[in-house]
């Protein structure tokens, strides 16, 4: 692909926006309960590894985009959709004091990473 | 919240948080039969997932950007506008693939930079040999 | 050129990051991966960003219902009412900082601070470059885990009845927060209460108070070469 493709792509939209319409239908919403994929680790992600195999709630669903896994190699073929999800801490780290029952942390994941509890 | 998984992420960042960068230490390829699967996982960790780690307190501090630093954030942006690389490939670079050592011990911006001139050699817009010749080429300006 | 209070030094000391950073810039542009007025236009806009954008558009939706409540949904759209356009200086953005501000709401029972755990994920465009406290591993590694300690070292006690909420911005969206406005400025205008909005209080480390218009002074580490014309 020549270069200054995404330029072409993004130029006037803005990036995400110049992938908006290319994912297929997202298929969590606001309010779904998730929990996060334990993928492999190798090479290269942005899902933390402090989140993998907890439980959260979808917060906001906030746009499409390629995964980070794909984009970091320049591929950009298959959008997903992205989520913002909201956790209690008490979940992530189980020392997390009671008296701080209700705090709480939000990160956010391309689809792949999630699955519905 | 207990289950498998969730162990298993507690004790790897047990494990990343005794990795350090080996700086003084000989090591010695291992045998596979000493490594297991945690400290597999521990190696493959990517170097800027940080998050949940001890660590002591620091006290917080301000800085001021010296001029090539902000020189290395524009070169970056440049070459992403014009469609060297995006984004994500300059953070795969600069955050995860110059591993643990240089991660931890370069600064911030020293990190951008190497990335900008690897992914120039690495794609083939200019060769080893030119930088080379180039980095010579500026030091004798300032001799 | 020698400066005013230390002697200049015996031989003219270049730093290797300093010579890398020239040569890697001259190859770019002798090879047309970009060109030397790309870089000096992105290099204008990059002198050009601070925290007084956002700290306008905290303000403005502090006087104005209908504007918080297009900044709480389209941080994108309300950005260019305090003059900053997410697509510039490129048509399409600042590469890093891609084009999806989220406005984060303080109320009487969240607070919330941001981190990214990754790298230093922030929102240039309207928020300046980062601090250098935010880029350490240790307010990364520590923030997510033990946010109310990491508060308390900046002097911010959140009481526990009040949800502690990290947003550890990790992909494309960039985020700030919308404290909330003090007591003590009724009939402040616009501009009175944007000079009490700091970087700090966009971050969730502190907190906007009629009295203090600067963030807590901290150790400043001075640049050999600093960055000129600022």
């Amino acid at each position: 692909m020549s270069r200054g493709h995404h330029a072409e792509k993004a130029t006037g939209k803005g990036d995400p926006q110049c992938f908006r319409g290319e994912a297929p239908q997202p298929k969590f919403k606001v309010g779904d309960r998730v929990r996060i994929r334990d993928l492999p680790d190798i090479f290269y992600t942005r899902c933390q590894v402090y989140t993998r195999g907890a439980e959260g709630v979808v917060a906001v669903v906030t746009h499409e985009s390629p995964a980070p896994e794909d984009e970091a190699w320049d591929n950009v073929d298959a959008p997903e959709w992205f989520y913002i999800v909201r956790f209690k801490q008490k979940e992530l780290w189980s020392e997390y004091p009671d008296v701080y029952a209700n705090d709480t942390l939000q990160t956010e994941f391309s689809e792949r990473w999630l699955e519905p509890v | 919240m207990p289950s498998d998984t969730r162990q298993k992420v507690m004790r790897h960042i047990d494990i990343v948080g005794q990795l350090q960068p080996a700086l003084h230490q000989p090591q010695h390829a291992p045998l596979p039969t000493a490594i297991d699967n945690a400290h597999f996982r521990a190696y493959m960790r990517t170097s800027h997932d940080v998050g949940g780690e001890p660590d002591v307190s620091i006290e917080w501090h301000e800085k001021e950007e010296e001029q090539w630093e902000l020189n290395t954030y524009v070169t970056c942006e440049c070459l992403a506008w014009r469609g060297v690389w995006n984004a994500e490939e300059r953070r795969r670079r600069q955050n995860v693939d110059l591993g643990q050592t240089q991660y931890l011990g370069l600064p911030y911006y020293g990190r951008w930079l190497l990335s900008a001139a690897r992914i120039m050699v690495d794609k083939q817009h200019i060769t080893l040999t030119e930088l080379m010749n180039k980095i010579d080429e500026v030091k004798k300006r300032h001799e | 050129m020698a400066e005013k209070h230390k002697p200049a030094p015996m031989v003219d000391e270049v730093s290797d990051f300093e010579v890398l950073e020239v040569a890697v810039r001259e190859l770019a542009i002798e090879k047309g991966l970009f060109s030397a007025e790309d870089h000096r236009r992105f290099a204008e806009f990059a002198h050009s960003i601070g925290p007084l954008p956002a700290a306008r558009l905290v303000a403005k939706s502090w006087l104005d219902p209908e504007f918080k409540k297009l900044a709480l949904e389209d941080g994108f759209t309300a950005s260019k009412e305090v003059g900053i356009d997410w697509l510039n200086p490129t048509g399409f953005g600042t590469p890093s900082d891609y084009c999806d501000l989220r406005v984060l709401e303080n109320t009487p029972s969240v607070h919330n601070v941001v981190v990214c755990t990754l790298c230093s994920c922030y929102p240039r465009p309207i928020l300046g470059h980062s601090p250098e406290w935010y880029r350490t591993p240790n307010y990364r590694r520590r923030l997510v885990r033990w946010p109310r300690q990491v508060l308390s070292e900046f002097g911010l006690q959140i009481p526990a009845d009040v949800e502690v909420r990290v947003e550890d911005s990790n992909q494309k969206c960039r985020f700030m927060v919308m404290p909330m406005r003090p007591e003590g400025t009724e009939d402040w205008s616009e501009d009175q209460l944007t000079e009490i909005v700091t970087r700090d209080c966009m971050l969730g480390v502190a907190l906007p108070h009629p009295d203090r218009k600067a963030d807590d002074k901290r150790p400043v580490h001075k640049a050999a070469n600093p960055v000129h014309g600022h």
